[in-house]
């Protein structure tokens, strides 16, 4: 189990397993996508092509052992009618060579006449002669003048002295017909004498046999003797006599065609003759059967691949989209968790600082005082005015200390939210009133677009007015003279959400990115402390909102405040 | 009381940074205050339950005894005085609480001394005052 894990693990690549940061953002989702397609497709169409293929072979198997099974059967069938039906011509030459028959057979027209009898009732019978025991034909009837040939040293003569019977293989002799000869040997009563019938057979009632028990037009039929001649005519390889084939196995092959074609070869020797019965069979392969079953087997796996294709790639498409969309959203988030908790830390180590300085402070700021007071009672002396100049500069700076401990020492309040119920509108108006007088003086105009159905918010209404005061004094600030400033309220999913732009000089994308770290300021030294905003941003994640800002040099500045429908205690 | 006790605010003053304590101490008395120095929570209610005091200013963050326990245990025996809280210590709902348990007011360090002086006369007139008023 381990090792399949490890073994995925090397297959997955890390892009998809590896952890995630901020600063992790480039996840190769290309190259994600296109391992995930091909481990998927893979999957997919792996075991159906195993399956497939399965399919195709033992189907395949099955067709051809049936085939070969067939054909054997056929084969066999049909060695089987070839004997009966040349056993039938065998009975009627045995029957016609009667034992005593052969002194009558070589008088008179008694042999002329057993021809033409035989000759009308069968019809392929070319010629007859009889033959003594030392192999000299006595008497012949037939085309030819073949008297008195000596047989005796032949080998057929011999063979069918030693078996009975005697069938040629087919010849064309001298009438160029293709024929056969079949002698029968016989032993005469009285003499003890053995004496041979030997009758010519016309190749066509070969011909005419195995046509009978041909059962199907596409195979090819045919008679071969021990050398490989054709005997009867065959659809592949010609006429009869033709050369065939040297050495032909019995039994059934599959081979190769001339033209290519794959075909069953079935051959088998039918006995007491010199003759084998060929039976070329076409293949299953080129069969409809297997033709439409091949066709339909190549239609399914090709509509799987295609149909395992398609919803493959739209489905990890839209997985690779959903990953990427919840990783950027992730990074944001954490960049987001990043940004408020360097605030946090910048605040809390400012509140801290400005409370160890604070006490030292307040002992300057008395001994001064002091200093002050007794420089005060006591009379004129040489460097009186000089002191009291001096002391006076100490004061000032004490002064200006004094304000920025007291802002840093606000991050370290640890007011309670005190929620009520409260209308945004009424709060930005209640903030307006304080800043009236100074728009006026500075000539800035006032743009409100508030929303008339915001809903109640339960918040800490001191905290907010800090937030739009300021705000709304940046903005001013920020204006200096002559500008408008636009506040607009709306609700958006819940959350209210307040707007509050200006048409200041803008703010430089490098400025932006500190605006809100505490000590960042822009004013001139001594002008502002760089807190207001760092304190707005801690005062509104206090009350579980949020502070956006973007700007346009030369266009100008707007600052997005959302603020929750109930605040929740968020202190840090 | 006599006419000139009544003008000298006597001023108890509880602090335990000696250096503030002591320079604000001198500069309350050139400015025409009685002030008394206690340095720990304790040394303040003792002095605050053995001399005649007209306003105590009172640090919150003292090691023995924290400001808010000094102003509950003295409002025990000493229910009028009025307390002004002095701290350097940005607990705004420390002066909150303390504003709950009777204090005059709260103002933090380094406290402005024409403020203070204001606010030490204010809490004595308003105390003398509601006195003048109920003894008639």
């Amino acid at each position: 189990m381990k090792l399949v894990f490890s073994i995925f693990e090397k297959l997955i690549p890390l892009s998809l397993s590896g952890g995630m940061d901020s600063n992790f953002s480039n996840r190769n989702y290309r190259r994600l996508n296109a391992i995930l397609v091909a481990i998927m497709l893979a999957t997919a169409i792996v075991p159906m092509l195993m399956a497939a293929g399965l399919g195709f072979k033992s189907y395949n198997e099955l067709f051809r052992d049936t085939e070969r099974a067939e054909v054997q059967w056929q084969l066999d069938g049909s060695i089987k009618s070839m004997e009966y039906l040349l056993h039938t011509l065998e009975s009627i030459v045995l029957f016609v060579a009667r034992d005593d028959r052969y002194e009558e057979l070589n008088q008179g027209s008694s042999l002329e006449e057993l021809f033409f009898r035989l000759q009308r009732q069968y019809g392929y019978f070319s010629d007859l002669g009889v033959i003594d025991e030392n192999g000299i034909q006595q008497n012949y009837y037939g085309p030819y003048d073949l008297e008195g040939i000596d047989y005796s040293e032949e080998e057929w003569f011999k063979e069918v002295l030693d078996r009975g019977v005697y069938i040629s293989k087919v010849y064309t002799g001298y009438r160029e017909i293709p024929h056969f000869a079949m002698a029968v040997s016989k032993v005469e009563p009285k003499t003890r004498k053995r004496w041979v019938l030997r009758s010519t057979i016309e190749a066509g009632k070969l011909q005419k046999f195995v046509n009978t028990i041909k059962n199907s037009a596409e195979d090819d039929f045919f008679l071969i003797d021990n050398e490989g001649k054709l005997q009867t005519s065959s659809q592949r390889y010609g006429e009869p006599l033709s050369h065939f084939l040297s050495d032909v196995e019995p039994g059934v092959h599959r081979i190769v065609s001339e033209n290519g074609e794959s075909v069953f070869r079935a051959v088998g020797a039918i006995s007491h003759t010199p003759w084998s019965l060929v039976i070329i069979n076409p293949n299953y392969i080129h069969g409809s059967e297997w033709k439409t079953f091949r066709a339909r087997l190549l239609a399914i796996v090709l509509f799987c691949i295609v149909t395992s294709i398609f919803v493959v790639v739209l489905l990890v498409n839209a997985m690779t989209r959903r990953l990427q969309m919840a990783d950027e959203l992730q990074i944001t988030m954490l960049k987001e968790a990043e940004q408020t908790e360097k605030l946090a830390s910048i605040g809390r180590l400012a509140a801290g600082v400005g409370h160890e300085i604070n006490n030292p402070l307040a002992i300057i700021d008395q001994r001064t005082g002091l200093m002050e007071d007794l420089l005060h009672l006591s009379g004129d002396f040489t460097h009186k005015d000089a002191m009291q100049e001096g002391l006076a500069g100490i004061s000032r700076s004490v002064e200006r200390c004094k304000v920025i401990t007291h802002r840093l020492l606000g991050f370290a309040r640890r007011n309670p939210v005190t929620a009520e119920n409260l209308q945004i509108n009424q709060v930005i108006a209640e903030v307006l009133q304080f800043l009236d007088s100074e728009m006026l003086y500075n000539k800035i105009r006032l743009n409100l677009k508030l929303s008339n159905d915001l809903p109640v918010v339960v918040s800490d209404r001191t905290q907010l007015q800090q937030v739009f005061l300021n705000i709304i004094k940046n903005a001013i600030d920020a204006i200096d003279r002559e500008g408008t400033i636009t506040i607009s309220s709306n609700c958006l999913a819940g959350d209210i959400r307040v707007v509050i732009e200006d048409d200041g000089p803008g703010i430089p994308e490098e400025i932006i990115k500190h605006i809100f770290e505490p000590f960042y300021t822009t004013k001139e030294t001594g002008k502002g402390t760089g807190l207001g905003l760092s304190i707005t941003f801690g005062l509104l994640k206090k009350l579980g909102g949020d502070i956006t800002v973007r700007s346009k040099v030369g266009v100008g500045t707007a600052f997005t405040i959302t603020i929750p429908p109930e605040c929740y205690v968020h202190d840090q | 009381m006599t006419n000139e006790m009544k003008d000298t605010i006597r001023v108890l003053l509880a602090d335990d940074e000696i250096e503030f304590a002591t320079t604000l101490s001198i500069r309350l008395n050139l400015r025409g205050f009685e002030t008394t120095v206690a340095y720990s929570g304790h040394e303040a209610l003792e002095k605050i339950d053995s001399k005649d005091l007209d306003v105590v200013i009172l640090d919150l963050k003292m090691p023995d005894l924290d400001g808010l326990e000094v102003l509950a245990r003295l409002r025990v025996n000493h229910p009028k005085l009025p307390v002004i809280i002095l701290t350097g210590h940005g607990a705004f709902e420390a002066g909150k609480e303390g504003m709950e348990l009777g204090a005059f007011d709260y103002i933090m360090k380094p406290a402005d001394l024409n403020l203070l002086t204001a606010k030490i006369e204010e809490a004595h007139e308003t105390v003398s005052g509601s006195e003048a008023k109920r003894g008639r």
